[in-house]
């Protein structure tokens, strides 16, 4: 008799009680999607006897891990979906161009203003569109012509004598180099040091998410090695993406089999490292009283999943003249490279209808309607494009609303 | 994080208690590990965003895992996301329900409440937890945690001053807390 549970995922801990599929944002848009609870734990029992049931249907999973904050019975329903895409699905040339982000940065990055300005055009939007199936009403955020890694080496650090590691991600060294400026601006406020990674990749998710587990894999052993000599060297890591965080800490082990419980507890979102540092007394930061801001604060999938929600709450309940509106907790619909994807844009912005109604709730809760100081708060870049693209609305991660809240 | 109250459990008896606190003025937080089935609504949060909306802190889908204990008192409750931050309060309410919802667990020779390891009332030796006549009444939907005439969790024998137990999770005929009166007098404190 078996006497514990050894199913990979806690396959057989699932009672068919269906909460997952009530909550699955892809399932109440798209009757093409099997849902959590067959696309899981009960197509995983069919995949086990013979992977020719694999369902191409799967490739509709946004990985936005709903399912399991909802399961009652704690199966990993997300990590079964990702698992059984790493090893059954497949990709094409644009899943390889969206997922590689790190390389198609690094070539794009010294010609960021040709790259920019070609992929706006609307003749290139629309080839890509019908050659490539990148959907057209999507834009590529914009390339920086300077990466952060290489402004951030510039700078001198040497003043202070305790130190962090910032694990930027690909979003902020090739596109947004600010938000990594911001994150040195209240590091240093804190009274730490920045130092880099010795070797950084991107974490993998977008590779994960289009079937290149091995590259994945690989990437992940890199980042995970150089964060074992940060950490014997006394550092915590920081990071500003709830989703590179995210993928590092869990997916990491769960999905790619990569061993990182040495690792995990010294990885923090900047907002869960700036609390903890704030309650014991360590750090004390003084917040402008002049910044007047209406935040209406989203929580990424990823986000939800991480538990950290709170954190940023509770640090930017600490800014003087902040007006805050927590929203409802639902996905923004773009699941990363998955919304740029053309046959999935319907379904990104039915998904996304939700919360853009919502954000439009939430300006006129705050009294905001034409206020230029309304913004959206989330610590997830490709919700910030989708929400920009779809409503308008600014969305700030909260450490550059932090940053400019010091004073 | 600091609050009057901790209810562990979103199900209908915490979000019941959850409710009455909140309306005695107390700080609240909810730890909801999942879902439970509402059948008096189509939308499977209703409940926990209700309480939310009234200004308690939810923490959907983390698990309380253990307790800081002194002596007869609950110090603070740890989940698994928030990890190094406990959740500090001065009242703790034991939701969790039985085994549907990991409440309570049972492995081959034990049954117990894995978070504050509280007494559970249940009869030793596997074989008596299950009557082999499906259709008659079932041992183990009777087992549960044992409380004082004031509802208050025994540990070790020992009764705790500010954790209490409501809803699912306790045995059969142990005494619920009485949430209405516990509010009005932490609310007086």
């Amino acid at each position: 008799m078996q006497e514990s549970n050894i199913s990979a995922g806690n396959l057989e801990q699932c009672l068919k009680c269906n909460l997952c599929t009530l909550v699955c944002p892809m399932m109440a848009v798209n009757g093409h999607y099997p849902g959590p609870k067959k696309a899981g734990p009960d197509g995983e029992r069919y995949r086990l006897k013979d992977p020719q049931y694999y369902d191409y249907a799967l490739k509709y999973c946004l990985n936005c891990k709903r399912c399991e904050v909802s399961c009652p019975s704690g199966v990993k329903i997300g990590d079964i979906i990702q698992s059984a895409r790493l090893r059954y699905g497949g990709h094409n040339l644009r899943d390889w161009t969206l997922a590689n982000t790190d390389l198609v940065g690094s070539l794009a990055s010294p010609f960021a203003p040709l790259v920019n300005g070609v992929l706006g055009l609307r003749p290139v939007k629309t080839l890509m569109h019908s050659w490539m199936g990148v959907d057209s009403h999507r834009t590529f955020p914009a390339y920086s012509a300077r990466k952060f890694s290489s402004w951030m080496r510039k700078q001198d650090q040497s003043r202070f004598d305790k130190f962090v590691t910032f694990f930027h991600g690909c979003y902020v060294n090739y596109n947004y180099p600010q938000l990594g400026k911001d994150l040195v601006k209240l590091v240093n406020a804190a009274g730490y040091g920045v130092h880099l990674l010795e070797k950084e990749k991107c974490c993998g998710v977008a590779l994960m998410s289009n079937s290149m587990g091995d590259r994945a894999r690989r990437q992940g052993e890199i980042n995970l090695a150089s964060m074992r000599k940060a950490i014997a060297a006394g550092e915590d890591i920081l990071t500003v993406s709830s989703t590179c965080t995210f993928t590092m800490r869990d997916e990491y082990p769960h999905v790619l089999g990569l061993e990182n419980a040495d690792v995990r507890p010294h990885l923090y979102l900047l907002s869960k490292w700036l609390y903890k540092k704030m309650e014991r007394g360590e750090v004390k930061l003084k917040f402008r009283k002049d910044l007047h801001l209406k935040i209406a604060y989203h929580t990424a999938c990823h986000m939800q999943k991480l538990g950290w929600r709170n954190y940023t709450l509770e640090l930017l309940r600490k800014i003087p003249g902040v007006e805050l509106v927590e929203m409802e907790q639902q996905c923004c619909g773009i699941s990363g490279t998955f919304g740029f994807k053309k046959e999935n844009y319907g379904y990104s912005q039915a998904i996304g209808g939700r919360l853009f109604d919502e954000i439009g709730a939430a300006r006129v809760a705050l009294g905001a309607q034409s206020d230029p100081g309304f913004v959206v708060c989330t610590e997830c870049e490709t919700c910030k494009w989708q929400i920009e693209m779809s409503t308008g609305v600014p969305v700030m991660n909260p450490v550059s609303i932090l940053a400019m809240a010091l004073e | 994080m600091k609050f009057d109250a901790v209810v562990i459990g979103g199900g209908k008896a915490g979000c019941e208690a959850a409710s009455l606190l909140l309306d005695a003025g107390l700080k609240v937080c909810l730890v909801s590990a999942g879902l439970t089935m509402d059948a008096e609504s189509t939308d499977p949060w209703a409940a926990v965003r209700a309480i939310a909306r009234r200004g308690a802190v939810v923490l959907r889908g983390d698990t309380a895992v253990s307790a800081d204990l002194k002596a007869e008192t609950v110090l603070s409750v740890h989940t698994e996301c928030l990890e190094e931050e406990p959740l500090e309060a001065r009242l703790f309410i034991l939701a969790t329900g039985k085994y549907f919802s990991r409440g309570l667990l049972a492995d081959m020779e034990r049954i117990y409440e894995p978070v504050f390891g509280a007494d559970v009332d249940y009869i030793p030796g596997r074989e008596n937890w299950y009557d082999s006549d499906f259709s008659a009444p079932q041992p183990f939907l009777g087992f549960g945690v044992k409380t004082d005439a004031q509802g208050r969790v025994l540990i070790g024998g020992k009764t705790m001053k500010n954790l209490y137990a409501t809803g699912d999770i306790l045995a059969k005929g142990a005494q619920a807390a009485s949430i209405e009166a516990i509010a009005s007098e932490y609310a007086g404190k």
